[in-house]
């Protein structure tokens, strides 16, 4: 399905004035070493030649790449963790590859400082996934708030006339790096219900994940660690590489602990990152960096009551994915499965922006994500019956 | 340890509340009292206020007694009671306020479960009320206190107009509010500067407001009391209610989508502009918005939304 080529998604939210993501924006990478419990000295990128130029990627064929993207374990980085050798395996014709480096949710840079700190090997990356993508483009898509990140890119993109490779500056939206959203906004595509991106020829993957397919495919290392941003109330706020598996708990300790009293722990982004405590005492083990946690992020606590629905419209405003969470949710409260269903509950990305924008403090975007759930799997349920 | 909470995402949520929004309106209509007690005397003040605490009481009340989330304090309930009595001649009898007040506030709104909820505006559903049932008590309106130092029964300008007179008052008198007519109503000044506000801060859908206000225009000007074309613009905008209506009556939230609501409001405007052309009733604006009320489901049926990846249906 085409639709106009616009550049934009329609609704989206801006959730700050984006003066959080300055809290981190320039601390580079530091390397934590968890056996010694701590810091190392050394850079965390730029020991190896393809972090500092372009090499030649002739050598591999689209097979040596994929399977190189499966034996690395690599997986999408961006939040989901789909598994990356099952989506290029794709006999679909890819038209683009669109390399999210939006990272449209607040607080988060990690992102930011591995474009700015290791944009070639960022690229190498790049081009390999085209390659096992059998793509003609590839576009690095990056959000207008974050300049030095495109010129970081631009500079080594200039350097080499790589054919077919282009930086994309989006307008800063939440949610501008929702897959969905992304190819809206870059090829004016809408993705049909119940498809993958292939469908419309599109492949979507995440910085750190074209990084990963470069340190797998060039550098023979496996996807084991990755750069997590620790930020919100805590002493000092950082971007690290640490291995898959570390604690929150050391992360946190390592920032030199909450500062606020009353907080919450978010393993992720603060809009769809889980909740992971809050008011922690410090002694118990809290959870464990995935290969697809950007960060922990320490926020101020607070409590919202629900007080009813004043049908200001302001969550179908903002839905992105066009649905009218108001009624979604009055239809999951009374169980009327059908309706929500009617209603493309099954649409819903969990962007969270219809909670955020509720003036009446509501749960839409928990129970409409719920809604979700049950419709897709009373669809499942009916096509077994069929089948 | 203690039983702990659920915590869902997103963790950021905006600093807008209900009562915040109602606060809004609330202070946008402001200016407007501000000048119905110049123009009309402390009176207009007591009325209003009378109103309000009719409202938030009957609000806090109900909730009480039936042990629901008391949500009287979120404003909702005053902007009702400044709205009703801006519907209100500075004459009013308090008694006919506190019967409208209670009727809106329990019979409209709470009893079809309370804020959101309610099918039609409270507010004019209560002037629906009295001018049924005491039509001699809110039909008498009064010529402002700047002009006339005795209370003069009068007609509204619009009303003066519809039965074949000529308006008694400049434009720049009517703009401004120096008119007689409901106590909120007749400065349309003042009611644009809140309006203004409100669009500001963000809480009110103004291409409704504006569809509804062009609409009514347009067809009291083509279909004018000496043939086509022959309507006076000026009279219809700032003699009567008009702006009042468009502005904070037809804005009150309902079940319609952003653009669902621009139909909603041409609809609101057809009726209201055939009340005033062909009935007997001058203004039409309770009517006008009160049935395009009724048919906000109906509007909100022919319009869809597209839902993303879903094809366009043909």
């Amino acid at each position: 399905m085409r639709l106009k080529k616009k550049n934009v998604f329609p609704g989206g939210v801006h959730p700050t004035d984006g003066q959080d993501k300055a809290l981190t924006m320039n601390k580079p990478v530091r390397v934590y070493l968890p056996d010694q419990g701590k810091i190392s000295d050394e850079p965390a990128f730029g020991s190896a030649v393809y972090e500092k130029q372009l090499v030649s990627v002739d050598e591999f064929s689209r097979e040596d790449i994929i399977r190189g993207m499966e034996e690395g374990g690599l997986v999408g980085m961006g939040g989901a963790g789909f598994p990356t050798h099952i989506k290029y395996k794709t006999d679909l014709p890819i038209e683009a590859v669109l390399v999210n480096g939006a990272e449209c949710e607040p607080f988060l840079t990690c992102d930011y400082r591995l474009m700015l700190e290791c944009p070639a090997g960022i690229l190498n990356g790049v081009r390999l996934m085209k390659k096992a993508a059998r793509a003609e483009k590839a576009y690095i898509c990056i959000e207008d708030n974050k300049p030095e990140a495109v010129k970081s890119l631009n500079a080594v993109l200039e350097s080499c006339r790589e054919e077919g490779i282009e930086v994309k500056v989006l307008p800063t939206k939440y949610p501008q790096g929702g897959e969905r959203q992304l190819i809206q906004a870059v090829l004016g595509r809408e993705v049909p219900a119940g498809s993958f991106p292939a469908a419309v020829g599109a492949m979507v993957s995440n910085i750190g994940t074209a990084k990963a397919t470069a340190d797998m495919v060039l550098g023979k290392k496996p996807l084991n660690s990755r750069v997590v941003t620790v930020t919100g109330c805590v002493k000092e706020p950082g971007n690290f590489l640490v291995p898959v598996g570390t604690t929150a708990k050391e992360l946190i300790e390592l920032c030199g602990g909450v500062t606020e009293k009353h907080h919450r722990i978010i393993g992720g982004g603060p809009m769809t990152g889980p909740c992971i405590t809050y008011d922690w005492d410090g002694r118990e083990e809290l959870f464990c960096i995935g290969k697809n946690t950007s960060g922990i992020l320490v926020l101020p606590d607070y409590q919202t009551e629900e007080s009813p629905c004043m049908r200001c419209g302001g969550c179908e405003q903002v839905c992105p994915a066009g649905l009218i969470p108001y009624q979604i949710d009055f239809a999951y409260q009374e169980e009327d499965f059908d309706l929500c269903e009617s209603l493309h509950a099954s649409e819903c990305i969990a962007c969270g922006c219809c909670s955020y924008t509720c003036p009446a403090k509501r749960e839409l975007s928990l129970r409409t994500r719920l809604a979700r759930d049950t419709v897709k799997q009373r669809m499942r349920e009916r096509a077994e019956k069929k089948a | 340890m203690s039983e702990r909470r659920i915590i869902n995402g997103p963790h950021l949520r905006t600093e807008r509340t209900t009562r915040w929004v109602m606060l809004q309106v609330t202070i946008s209509l402001i200016p407007a009292l501000l000048g119905a007690i110049y123009f009309f005397g402390i009176r207009a003040f007591y009325v209003t206020g009378f109103s309000v605490a009719v409202c938030v009481l009957t609000e806090y009340l109900w909730q009480k007694l039936t042990k629901k989330q008391v949500t009287a304090g979120d404003f909702s309930a005053v902007v009702t009671g400044i709205l009703l009595a801006f519907n209100m001649p500075v004459t009013a009898p308090l008694w006919v306020v506190s019967a409208a007040g209670v009727f809106s506030i329990l019979f409209v709104k709470q009893m079809f479960g309370g804020i959101g909820s309610n099918f039609v505006n409270p507010a004019l559903m209560g002037r629906l009320l009295v001018m049924v049932a005491w039509p001699g008590a809110v039909m008498q309106y009064v010529a402002p206190r700047t002009l006339a130092a005795d209370a003069v029964s009068s007609a509204t300008v619009l009303g003066t107009v519809k039965n074949g007179g000529e308006a008694a008052y400049d434009y720049l008198q009517m703009f401004i509010g120096e008119m007689p007519g409901a106590l909120g109503e007749t400065s349309t000044l003042l009611l644009l500067v809140g309006f203004a506000y409100m669009c500001y801060m963000g809480v009110v859908n103004w291409e409704a407001s504006v569809t509804y206000i062009v609409t009514v225009l347009a067809l009291t000007f083509v279909f004018g009391p000496e043939g086509l074309f022959t309507g006076d613009i000026l009279v219809n905008l700032f003699g009567g209610g008009l702006v009042l209506g468009g502005c904070y009556m037809l804005t009150d939230y309902v079940f319609v989508s952003r653009k669902g609501k621009l139909l909603y409001a041409v609809t609101a405007g057809i009726i209201t502009a055939a009340i005033r052309i062909y009935s007997n009733y001058p203004e039409g604006i309770c009517f006008g918005i009160l049935t395009a009320n009724c048919m906000a489901g109906l509007v909100s049926m022919l319009y869809k939304k597209h839902v993303y990846g879903m094809k366009k249906q043909a």
